[in-house]
């Protein structure tokens, strides 16, 4: 879990777009069971590499690993609909013991390797026991906290199995974790949870350059900073695979791309590039040439609202102590101002809530409700009950123009007030290393953020949960309620996903009682493909388009 | 016996100079607030995985220690971790990017041949192109010739690379559809290709450096001409070819010769725009993928390795210097 999507995707850039979101072409309204096979896909890349070991991979659960990988459950992303767990290779997505602190998969039958061997229980349980290997670091941890032992156990090579996963036979597989988890089967949708064969894992840091396929497709070569060429693996089995349609014969991944010239050669859309989409955003210069366009607008894909951009108020700072300042704050904010500075309706909608629109349980709600421009009389009259403090606040941004014309909005929206905000704009690092440190030397702070998984606790959790303050972790409004923090504890561990999704909607509300930050945005982003590209939409979550469905018009 | 002592204490100048960037450039990367642990911790990053990964990676050892272990691995290579999934990166080890799972020697030396490319063609091609201009301006000085060249030098100084580049695409690439818009095909696949997708990066790295060598050639070469010893070899009665060829122009050619030295040298080090803008896996890309990604162990291998080619080419310029002219060697004794 991470700032936004920015960082799960590599994409680095402001995604605006315009109003036809989802359209793309009228191929992409084609059913999934309609797609068509065959063709050559490319998909265009600023990133130089591509992580293909489960261990180290932070990839979302419908992008270029899950192409490869399976694991024991995956995301069904479908235009229109919130993302659902399903099962992939495991029967169902998962079963409970009574308090909810242990949960037992059986596998499909049939299942086999790229190399002809069977996948196993034992597989999965080896694939997820190397990620704890402090040589493989670097992807989704989330399964180490919560498996029993998981925070000693240092990965096989050194330490053995881990008691907390038993594979009583080939095709079981049982969790043992430390505390009721009512999200395990989202955690089992990771790449740690892709099984690997122990007998190909004799050089564990080249394992990523030829991994053993489980999904649709193998690395047929890899060229790091240039390209990734991916090839049919003849041994999987559609039939048992209900989220991947595996359209293209070939996918080939051209890294370092250049952001501008990349979405230039999707505008021309010549050639071998009508078969291309761009896995970046959009470039903001290229989006509004792409207005005028009216063959590459019809190509352009944006997602609903989806990704929150807020503002932190830092309640451990002696100006914002008081809940009356904190809620003046709510008041007197423009957000309309803010919504400009990311480019219009483009590129975002203004929000009101914590949770991600696209998560199931979501609620819809204002507590503050003030107007798109905000309402500087009811901020006036709340500092008044506050006492009238002389308010000057630090404002901590990212040195990124669209962060800072964001910044701009917010301190002008605040001086209306009467509240004087001092921007201090930082590099990316700097800024994480001051946001999320421990001294919290700051008042106001801008961030955006996009759960690793599709459930509201991937929301509120890292971002309100006292735990996570400081220590490098994202409670950057440093905020800590006992009641939140049971009502967390409360909604991670109900296995009842109706209940833990309205014990989270509880959350929602009641940490913006307390106005611990501004909700500013969903934000909004786009994506560019090529004319012969099918089935190509993104969803408010991930915000990302889903790899495992693209297709080829043939 | 004197060049050779000319060559030692160049050498040992060489590797003192390389010696204080590695140390300044090793400051820096620790002084920078992130933290190389935390970008590869993982989510969610622990404080008890933080503490791992940064045991793992050598990052809780005091920096003079880390200094000392970046400078042994460079000759006799460096290993982390422990058992069958440690990391082994061999000498000479310039450090290990823990995100592309890579050591950086391994990295580097991938990249070269694509570096190596984009700069040789493009350093022939805007040195034969600058000084072609250069003397032809200075022998036509004063007429439309002469204009007509120092404008296309200004506007090649003027112009950014990566707007000559993107004009460059859009022009040849998109509208003419003359040459591959982007890419790098390896010599050794096919060097029909290899020279097709070069020749855009090559004029525009070219276009763009060459005026600097247009305007420096044409007033030395203005100067030269008005010196005794082109009077008296035109009095000599030699033809004009000759008196500019082999009198005038040899005298010229020195510094040029200098700046030329530090720009392949620099340029060597990864044509960072002209890479990234037409997507080509150099050196340059791969330095600006390190900054943008904080993968500081990558960044720093790479702009030591940088170092050391200007370092490495202003050796190569001395020497050359000797030749061109034997009084430069006499006297740098």
């Amino acid at each position: 879990m991470k700032r936004s999507i920015i960082v799960s995707v590599v994409a680095v850039g402001l995604a605006l777009s315009a109003c036809n979101a989802n359209s793309g072409s009228d191929e992409a309204k084609s059913p999934a069971s309609g797609t068509s096979k065959g063709g050559d896909l490319t998909i265009l890349t600023s990133s130089q590499t591509v992580t293909l070991d489960p261990a180290k991979s932070q990839n979302l659960a419908i992008t270029t690993l899950s192409l490869f990988n399976r694991r024991l459950t995956s995301w069904q992303i479908e235009p229109g609909q919130p993302a659902e767990a399903v099962p992939d290779l495991a029967t169902d997505t998962g079963t409970p013991s009574a308090d909810g602190k242990t949960w037992t998969y059986t596998l499909k039958s049939g299942l086999k390797f790229s190399d002809g061997t069977p996948i196993t229980a034992k597989d999965v349980k080896y694939g997820l026991e190397r990620s704890f290997a402090p040589e493989l670091s670097g992807g989704l941890g989330y399964h180490k906290g919560l498996l029993e032992g998981g925070d000693q156990y240092q990965g096989p090579y050194t330490d053995g199995e881990l008691d907390s996963i038993e594979t009583p036979d080939d095709t079981t597989i049982v969790f043992h974790l430390n505390k009721s988890y009512g999200d395990w089967p989202w955690i089992v949708s990771m790449p740690a949870f892709s099984p690997i064969p122990k007998a190909a894992d004799a050089k564990p840091q080249e394992y990523g350059q030829n991994p053993v396929s489980s999904g649709p497709y193998q690395v047929e070569s890899y060229k790091e900073g240039s390209s990734l060429v991916a090839g049919r693996n003849p041994e999987w089995d559609q039939a048992s695979d209900t989220v991947r349609t595996a359209g293209p014969d070939t996918i080939t991944m051209q890294l370092g791309q250049d952001d501008t010239v990349a979405a230039q050669r999707l505008i021309a859309d010549s050639g071998d590039d009508q078969n291309a989409f761009q896995a970046s955003f959009v470039p903001p210069a290229q989006l509004s040439q792409i207005q005028s366009d009216a063959g590459a607008k019809s190509r352009l894909v944006t997602s609903e609202a989806g990704a929150l951009a807020y503002l932190a108020l830092n309640t451990q700072s002696k100006s914002l102590a008081d809940v009356k300042v904190r809620q003046a704050i709510q008041y007197a904010v423009d957000k309309k101002a803010v919504q400009i500075a990311v480019g219009g309706t483009i590129g975002g909608e203004p929000a009101t809530t914590l949770i991600t629109p696209g998560i199931a349980g979501r609620e819809e709600y204002d507590l503050y409700p003030a107007g798109e421009s905000g309402d500087v009389e009811k901020a006036k009259a709340l500092l008044t009950e506050a006492g009238n403090p002389a308010l000057d606040l630090t404002l901590l941004v990212e040195s990124d123009p669209v962060e800072v014309s964001k910044a701009q909005a917010i301190q002008q929206g605040l001086q209306r007030a009467g509240i004087k905000v001092t921007i201090k704009s930082l590099e990316y690092e700097a800024w994480v290393a001051e946001a999320t440190g421990d001294k919290g030397e700051y008042d106001l702070a801008i961030s955006s953020w996009q759960p690793d998984f599709p459930s509201a606790n991937g929301n509120i959790q890292p971002l309100f949960a006292s735990s996570e303050i400081g220590g490098g972790k994202y409670n950057l409004a440093r905020y800590s309620e006992p009641e939140v923090d049971e009502l967390i504890d409360q909604a991670s561990a109900s296995t009842d996903p109706a209940e833990a999704q309205k014990l989270w909607a509880q959350a929602d509300r009641r940490i913006l009682e307390d106005s611990p930050v501004v909700p500013l945005l969903f934000k909004k982003n786009s994506f560019l493909h090529g004319s012969n590209v099918q089935n190509f939409f993104v969803t408010p979550f991930p915000a990302y388009p889903n790899y495992l469905k693209v297709s080829l018009g043939q | 016996m004197r060049t050779a002592r000319f060559l030692a204490g160049r050498l040992a100048g060489m590797v003192v100079v390389l010696v204080v960037i590695s140390l300044v450039t090793y400051a820096l990367f620790l002084l920078l607030p992130s933290d190389p642990a935390q970008m590869s911790c993982g989510r969610p990053c622990t404080p008890e995985n933080l503490a791992i990964a940064s045991e793992f990676m050598g990052f809780d050892q005091p920096w003079w220690r880390q200094y000392l272990e970046f400078v042994a691995g460079i000759f006799q290579g460096r290993s982390f971790g422990s058992g069958p999934a440690a990391v082994h990166c061999s000498a000479p080890c310039f450090g290990y990017s823990f995100q592309l799972n890579q050591p950086v020697t391994q990295l580097i030396w991938a990249r070269i041949p694509v570096t190596f490319s984009i700069a040789v063609g493009a350093a022939v091609l805007w040195l034969v192109l600058g000084v072609a201009l250069g003397v032809l301006a200075a022998v036509r000085q004063g007429t439309l010739v002469d204009r007509s060249a120092m404008a296309f030098a200004v506007a090649g100084v003027s112009a950014p690379v990566y707007l000559l580049g993107l004009l460059g695409i859009l022009l040849f690439g998109f509208t003419l559809d003359m040459v591959p818009v982007s890419g790098y095909v390896p010599f050794s696949e096919s060097p029909l290709d290899w020279l097709w997708h070069l020749v855009l990066p090559w004029c525009v790295l070219a276009l763009f450096t060459s005026a600097v060598y247009a305007r420096l050639t044409r007033g030395q070469m203005i100067e030269a001409l008005e010196e005794d010893y082109v009077r008296t070899a035109r009095a000599k009665g030699l033809s004009e070819p000759k008196v500019i060829g082999r009198h005038a122009l040899r005298n010229v050619l020195i510094p040029v010769v200098t700046v030329f030295g530090s720009d392949v040298g620099q340029l060597l080090g990864g044509a960072i725009i002209t890479e990234r803008v037409f997507s080509m896996p150099g050196l340059g890309s791969l330095l600006l993928s390190a900054v943008g990604q904080g993968d500081l162990p990558l960044l720093l291998g790479v702009v030591l390795f940088a170092a050391f080619l200007v370092v490495l080419a202003n050796f190569a310029v001395d020497v050359v210097y000797g030749l061109l002219d034997p009084r430069v060697a006499q006297t740098q004794r």
